[in-house]
C-alpha cells in the first residue's frame, strides 16, 4: 500500500540521541506510526515488521498504531531509519524532503537492523561499544 | 620593543594646542614619550599630515542587530569581499562588513577607537564577542536604557539616585561604557506596536514621559561621575517637522559638567527636518545649529547621509517599521525584554530623491553652521547614513565649496529651495577636521583621561599619518586628493605598533575594551535590592546570576572607575 | 556539590535555571530539567579514547596521533567539508571557521537540515522577532505552527509561553490563547485552544488565505483550504487581529515540507501584515542547542550564517550548492570533519554512503551513527557539562555555560586548536 511518510522529533528520540547503539534508541527510531485502520488493511499488528520502500531505498521497521494520524499517513521519528529512504534531492535549497516521502509499505518477516548494521550497509564499519 | 621615532610630521593635535607644526613624535612602550630610544625605528613622515588616531564616537559595528544585518543580507556581503591575505582574514560586506572587514577598513583609514552606538544589556555578551573579533580598534559600548523598566519606575518615583544605582549595576554587569537612550519611552511603547510622538507623551503603563526620562538620566549620569554624558538618540527620528522635538530636547539640558557636555545628541541630521509631510520636508539645520551654538552644554554628531545603498539599523524599533512602510524593502525587528528594541531595513539614498537630497544637505549644513567644531562631530551613524568608508568624501565636501557646487549639479534641482546649503561659503580647515574626527570625540567621551585623542607625552601612541601635505595642497580645489588621502593612511600606529601601511593591515591586532564602573555606597547596590532582583525572578527569562558578562569576554579590558556622589 | 543556575546544553531553549548535583566527575541529580535535560546530564556512556578504523576493525589510538592524522587528512584533501558545530560552543566554532578559511574548505552547520530554509526566507523578507521574555510578559496569543514543543522543546511552554505568567499577563493559562497548526495531532495540539489541522504540504495555502483575510479579502476564500474550513480560518484571523501581542513560533514542519523557504517567507509576510493592525512577532524553534550560535559566529566572521565555501579564497555562499547534503550527494568532498553533530543519522542515506567512502573524522563525546562511517573519532568533553563556553538561545540571547567538573577528556576548543596549529604551520 502507498503511504505518505512524515518525520519529526519525539521525546524518546531526544532522550536516547546520545546512545544510538542502545536498544531504546533502536526501538524508537525504527518505529513506524500508522492509523489503526490502515494497519487492519495491511493485516499487520502492533510490533509487526514492515518493509518501507521509497524511490531511493528500502528499510525494515516496526509498526505501531497511532489514531492521531489520518489514513494514508505515517510517522517515524527523525533518524537513520527514516533517512535510509529519504532522497538527497534538495531542489536547490540544501534541504531534503524529510517530511514528504511517498512510500510503499508491506508486511515482512525480515528483521530490523541495528543502527550499526544500517551504517554498515552504507559502507561503514560497525563500532560496538 | 625598540619604539618608533616619527620625523618631519606635520602635526595637528588640537587637545595639545598644536595647530599644524612640523615636528618629531617619539613612541616607546605604547606611549608617546619625550624622547625616543636610540634603537627606535625611524619613520620619515615627509611633512605629511599626522593626527592622533581617529575616534568614531557613534558607529554600529558589533552586536546582535549588526550581525543580524549581515545575516539577512547576503547581497550586501557579496558587495564587498576580500580573500585571506597575509595576516588578514577573509572579509565580506559593504554597508555591514564582517568584524574583520570593519576593523581592517577603519584601520587603513587611521581609526584606532570606536564606540558601538547601541548595546542591549541582555545581549551584551554578543557585543563583547564581536569586539574581540574587531582587533585593531579599542572598543566602547553605549548601553541602552531607553525602555528599561527599573529606570522608568525610578523616573516615576522621581528618584534620581535609584536611577543612578540601576545604571551603575547594569554598566558594571554588562561591561558597558555609557548611558544610551534611543527614542526614550518609544521602544517600550513599541512593545505594543506603538510609539511616542513628543517628549511629553506618556509611555503606556509606566506613566512617564521621554522628557522625564532624559532629565532624570542626565542627573543620574552626573551623580555617577561617568566619563561620558548621556548619549541621546532623540524621539521622532526621521519624521518631518521633528526639529521641534530636537529643539525642545536641547532646551531641557542643564549645564552640569565643567569638562564636557551634559548631553550628547547623536545623528542630528535625522532630527532636523521641517515641514509636515514628505512632500514639504525642508531643512531646519539653521534653527538646530543656532540652538547648539547657544547651548555649550550639548555636543552633536552629524549623522550625514551619502548617496548609495546602505543598511539602517537602530534600537529605535518603531522608526524602522515606519521606514519599512515607506520603502517596502525587507524588515527585521528585535525587541529585548524589559530593556529596549531594535530594527533593521536596507535603504537606497538616491540623488534623484528630493527627500534624500534634503537629508544630504542638512548633515553638511549642521557641520558648516556649528560655530564650534568641538560641538559637531563627523559621523554617518555608520551604517545608517552611509558606511564609514564615506568619511573621506564627507571631509572633502566640508573642506571644499567647489566640490559642493559640483555635487549640486548632480542632485535634484529643487533641492536648493528647501535647504540653505548652497548659500554657505564656509570651508573647514585641517584643524577643524582634526577636531571633528578625533580630538572632540575624545573630549566628549571623556577618554582623554586614559590617553586618547592627543599626541603629547603620556598619551596612548595611536597615530595616523596621511599621504597629504597640508602646505602643498589646497583642499578647496584639490578635494579629490583630500578624499584619497583620508581613505588610506601611509601609517596607522596603534598603541605604539604599526598596524596598517598604505591600505594593508600588517599585524594581528590586540585591542582593548574600555568600560566604566561607578562605585556606589552599599545602600545603592542593586544586586541585593528586592524590587530589582524581583525583575529577574519574575520577568526576565535569564537568571540574575547568568546575566553579567564574565571577565573572560574582555581579554584586555580597561576599566574606568568613578566614585558616585550618592 | 549542588550547582545552581546551570544552563542546559540540549535544545535551543537554553533553560538556565537547572540545579545540578555533582559527585566527583559525575552528575547524580538534576532539578528543574525536562526529560531531555535529565538524560543529557545523567548520561554516562562516553567514548573513552580516540579510535581509528583499520580495515574492518577499530583500534584505540592516542590523542596526539588522532590529531596529527586528522590534520594530515585535511591537508591532503582538495575539497574538505567541515560540518556540524551546533553542539559545541562559540569559541570552538570560531576556530572551526578559521580552520576552514586556511584550508579553503566548505564549512556548514546543522541549520542546513533544520532552519536553513528559514534563513533563506529571512534573507528575502527579514525577520520581525523579539526575545522570549517579551512574549512571556506580553503575548495574549501564541501560535505554534508545524512545531511540537512538548516533544522537541519540552519547557518552552512553561518558561516562555502557554504556562508562563508575565508582567502584563498575570495568569497566562487563562489569559493567553494558544493556536496549534499541524498536519497531525500531537501532545502540543491537544492543549491548544484552537487546533488547525492542515493537509501535508498545505501550509503555504493556509498562510496565503490568512494573509488575504487580514487584508480584508474574505470573499475570495474558498469553503475549504487544504483541509481547513473557511470558518476556522476566519476565526483564527480574528483571534490574531484582536490580539494585543501575538507571537508565532514555527518548526521544521515548515522548512522541510514542500515549499520549504517559501512557506517561511509567507509566514513572515503574514506577521508583517498583522503588524499593520497590532503587534506580532515570529520566531523559529531552533532545535539543536547552540545552532543559532553557529549562525552568529559564522556570520560575524564570514558574512553568512551557514554553507560557506572558501575554495576561491573569499567567502562564498549559495544554498543548494554549498550546502552539505548537496556536496555529499554530488560526491564532491574528499574528506569530512564532523564536529558535535551526527550526519550519519540525520542526512539521507546517499550522503552517509559518501561519508563512508571518504576519510571522515568525527569529534564528538559519544558513539553515534556517524561513528560507524568514520575513519577516526576523537572523544571530547561535553559542552555545558565538563566544558564551558558561549551559546546563543533560539532568540539570540547569549549565555555562558558552566563547567560542572573537571573531566578526563580535552574539550572541542583544545582539540581544534591543535589541529588548526598544525594546518597553519603546514600552510605557512
Amino acid at each position: 500500500m502507498k503511504f505518505f511518510l512524515n518525520t519529526g522529533r519525539t521525546i524518546k528520540q531526544g532522550s536516547f540521541v546520545e546512545r544510538k547503539n542502545s536498544p531504546a534508541y533502536l526501538e524508537e527510531a525504527s518505529t513506524l506510526r500508522m492509523n489503526p485502520v490502515d494497519m487492519m488493511d495491511l493485516m499487520v499488528e502492533d510490533g509487526d515488521h514492515v518493509s518501507v520502500r521509497s524511490g531511493v531505498g528500502e528499510v525494515v521497521m516496526r509498526v505501531r498504531p497511532n489514531p492521531g494520524l489520518a489514513r494514508g499517513r505515517t510517522f517515524v521519528c527523525l533518524g537513520p531509519y527514516a533517512n535510509h529512504i529519504v532522497s538527497p534531492e534538495t531542489h536547490g535549497t540544501g534541504m531534503p524532503d524529510f517530511k514528504a516521502t511517498m512510500v510503499i509499505i508491506e508486511p515482512t518477516g525480515n528483521p530490523v537492523s541495528s543502527v550499526a548494521a544500517l551504517m554498515g550497509s552504507c559502507g561503514g564499519v560497525p563500532y560496538e561499544d | 620593543m625598540p619604539g618608533i621615532l616619527i620625523r618631519n610630521a606635520f602635526v595637528i593635535d588640537p587637545l595639545s594646542g598644536v595647530k599644524g607644526e612640523v615636528m618629531d613624535i617619539a613612541i616607546r612602550d605604547g606611549k608617546i614619550v619625550e624622547e625616543a630610544s636610540t634603537d627606535a625605528v625611524v619613520i620619515d613622515a615627509a611633512r605629511c599630515l599626522t593626527l592622533p588616531g581617529g575616534i568614531d564616537s557613534h558607529s554600529h559595528v558589533c552586536g546582535t542587530k549588526v550581525n543580524f544585518g549581515r545575516y539577512m543580507s547576503p547581497e550586501d556581503m557579496r558587495a564587498g569581499r576580500t580573500a585571506r591575505k597575509g595576516v588578514m582574514h577573509v572579509t565580506s560586506g559593504y554597508s555591514v562588513p564582517t568584524t574583520f572587514g570593519n576593523s581592517y577598513r577603519y584601520s587603513t583609514m587611521g581609526y584606532t577607537t570606536i564606540l558601538e552606538g547601541a548595546m542591549a544589556p541582555l545581549e551584551a555578551r554578543h557585543t563583547h564577542e564581536e569586539f574581540t573579533a574587531t582587533p585593531h580598534q579599542d572598543m566602547l559600548a553605549n548601553t541602552l536604557f531607553d525602555g528599561n523598566w527599573s529606570i522608568m519606575e525610578a523616573v516615576k518615583e522621581k528618584d534620581v539616585k535609584r536611577a543612578a544605582a540601576v545604571v551603575a549595576w547594569t554598566l558594571s554587569a554588562v561591561k558597558g561604557f555609557a548611558i544610551k537612550l534611543t527614542n526614550p519611552g518609544g521602544t517600550e511603547a513599541w512593545g505594543w506596536g506603538g510609539d511616542v510622538n513628543s517628549i511629553h507623551d506618556q509611555v503606556p503603563h509606566f506613566g512617564v514621559t521621554p522628557a522625564e526620562i532624559i532629565g532624570t538620566m542626565i542627573q543620574a549620569n552626573e551623580l555617577l561621575n561617568l566619563p561620558h554624558s548621556v548619549h541621546l538618540h532623540c524621539n521622532n527620528l526621521g519624521v518631518p517637522g521633528n526639529y521641534q522635538t530636537t529643539l525642545e530636547t536641547i532646551g531641557l539640558v542643564p549645564d552640569l559638567n565643567r569638562d564636557r557636555q551634559s548631553l550628547y545628541l547623536t545623528h542630528v541630521q535625522f532630527h532636523s527636518y521641517g515641514g509636515s509631510t514628505w512632500r514639504d520636508i525642508c531643512s531646519k539645520s539653521e534653527d538646530v545649529a543656532r540652538a547648539v551654538n547657544n547651548t555649550p552644554q550639548v555636543v552633536m554628531d552629524m549623522g550625514q547621509i551619502m548617496f548609495g545603498r546602505t543598511t539602517t539599523m537602530t534600537a529605535d524599533g518603531p522608526m524602522e517599521f515606519k521606514l519599512y512602510m515607506l520603502h517596502h524593502n525587507k524588515w527585521s525587528n528585535h525587541d529585548v525584554e524589559l530593556e529596549t528594541g531594535s530594527g533593521i531595513t536596507p535603504v537606497y539614498y538616491g540623488r534623484k530623491s528630493l527627500v534624500n537630497c534634503v537629508m544630504w544637505s542638512i548633515g553638511l549644513e549642521l557641520a558648516l553652521l556649528a560655530k564650534n567644531p568641538w560641538q559637531c562631530l563627523l559621523s554617518t551613524d555608520n551604517p545608517n547614513g552611509a558606511p564609514f568608508v564615506k568619511y573621506p568624501e564627507i571631509i572633502a565636501l566640508l573642506m571644499s565649496r567647489r566640490f559642493r557646487e559640483n555635487e549640486r549639479k548632480m542632485i535634484d534641482p529643487r533641492t536648493e529651495h528647501f535647504v540653505p546649503l548652497f548659500a554657505i561659503e564656509r570651508e573647514l580647515d585641517w584643524y577643524e577636521i582634526a577636531v571633528m574626527t578625533r580630538a572632540a570625540q575624545a573630549k566628549a567621551l571623556g577618554i582623554t583621561r586614559i590617553g586618547k585623542g592627543y599626541l603629547a607625552p603620556g598619551a596612548e601612541a595611536d597615530v595616523a599619518i596621511f599621504p597629504l601635505k597640508p602646505d602643498e595642497i589646497d583642499p578647496s580645489v584639490d578635494y579629490q586628493q583630500v578624499m584619497a588621502g583620508f581613505s588610506r593612511t601611509r601609517y596607522t600606529i596603534k598603541r605604539g605598533r604599526v598596524v596598517a601601511r598604505d591600505g594593508e593591515v600588517v599585524v594581528e591586532g590586540a585591542n582593548s575594551t574600555i568600560w566604566t564602573r561607578a562605585n556606589v555606597p552599599p545602600a545603592y547596590d542593586m544586586s541585593s535590592d528586592p524590587e530589582f532582583t524581583k525583575k529577574f525572578e519574575q520577568y526576565y527569562t535569564v537568571r540574575m546570576r547568568n546575566y553579567p558578562v564574565q571577565d573572560i569576554y574582555l581579554p584586555r579590558g580597561v576599566r574606568i572607575d568613578t566614585e558616585a556622589s550618592l | 556539590m549542588k550547582i545552581e543556575d546551570v544552563v542546559c546544553p540540549f535544545c535551543g531553549c537554553l533553560c538556565d535555571d537547572l540545579v545540578v548535583q555533582v559527585e566527583g566527575n559525575r552528575v547524580v541529580n538534576v532539578e528543574n530539567g525536562c526529560t531531555l535535560a535529565n538524560e543529557k546530564f545523567m548520561g554516562d556512556h562516553r567514548l573513552e579514547t580516540p579510535i581509528r578504523r583499520s580495515g574492518k576493525k577499530w583500534e584505540r589510538i592516542s590523542y596526539d596521533e588522532a590529531i596529527a592524522e586528522t590534520a594530515g587528512i585535511l591537508l591532503d584533501a582538495d575539497r574538505p567539508l567541515l560540518y556540524g558545530w551546533s553542539g559545541t560552543y562559540g569559541e570552538a566554532q570560531t576556530i572551526g571557521v578559521h580552520l576552514a578559511e586556511v584550508l579553503g574548505a566548505v564549512i556548514d552547520n546543522t541549520s542546513t537540515v533544520c532552519h536553513g530554509p528559514s534563513i533563506m526566507a529571512i534573507q528575502e523578507v527579514g525577520h520581525p522577532g523579539c526575545t522570549l521574555g517579551q512574549i512571556k510578559n506580553r503575548a495574549d496569543v501564541v501560535i505554534y505552527w508545524a512545531a511540537n514543543p512538548i516533544e522537541a522543546h519540552p519547557r518552552h511552554m512553561s518558561r516562555y509561553t502557554t504556562f508562563a505568567d508575565g508582567f502584563f499577563v498575570k495568569n497566562a493559562f487563562r489569559e493567553r490563547k494558544v493556536i496549534v497548526v499541524d498536519v497531525r495531532e500531537t501532545d502540543s495540539s491537544q492543549i491548544a485552544d484552537e487546533f488547525v489541522k492542515v493537509n501535508p504540504g498545505g501550509d503555504y495555502a493556509i498562510l496565503s488565505a490568512l494573509r488575504a483575510i487580514v487584508r480584508g479579502k474574505r470573499d475570495i476564500i474558498p469553503p475549504n483550504v487544504e483541509g481547513v474550513s473557511r470558518e476556522q480560518l476566519f476565526r483564527v484571523a480574528e483571534i490574531c487581529m484582536a490580539a494585543k501581542f501575538g507571537a508565532i513560533f514555527f518548526g521544521v514542519g515548515l522548512t522541510m515540507a514542500s515549499g520549504k523557504y517559501k512557506n517561511i517567507r509567507n509566514a513572515i509576510e503574514l506577521t508583517e501584515e498583522l503588524n499593520r493592525h497590532t503587534k506580532f512577532t515570529i520566531s523559529p524553534m531552533r532545535g539543536h542547542w547552540n545552532v543559532y550560535g553557529s549562525n552568529e559566529v559564522f556570520t560575524w566572521i564570514t558574512g553568512y550564517p551557514y554553507a560557506v565555501d572558501f575554495a576561491r579564497g573569499i567567502a562564498f555562499y549559495n544554498p543548494g550548492e554549498t550546502t552539505s547534503v548537496d556536496i555529499l550527494r554530488r560526491g564532491e568532498c574528499d574528506a569530512c570533519l564532523v564536529v558535535a553533530s551526527d550526519p550519519g543519522a540525520h542526512f539521507p542515506r546517499a550522503c552517509a554512503e559518501h561519508l563512508a567512502r571518504i576519510p571522515t573524522i568525527q569529534i564528538d563525546p559519544h558513539v553515534n551513527a556517524t561513528t560507524h562511517l568514520s575513519q577516526i573519532q576523537i572523544p571530547v568533553a561535553v559542552t555545558g557539562i565538563d566544558a564551558e563556553g558561549t551559546a546563543y538561545r533560539m532568540d539570540g540571547v547569549p549565555l555562558r555555560t558552566r563547567k560542572l567538573f573537571q573531566g578526563s577528556h580535552p574539550d572541542d576548543l583544545e582539540v581544534l586548536e591543535k589541529i588548526y596549529a598544525i594546518v597553519r604551520e603546514a600552510k605557512g
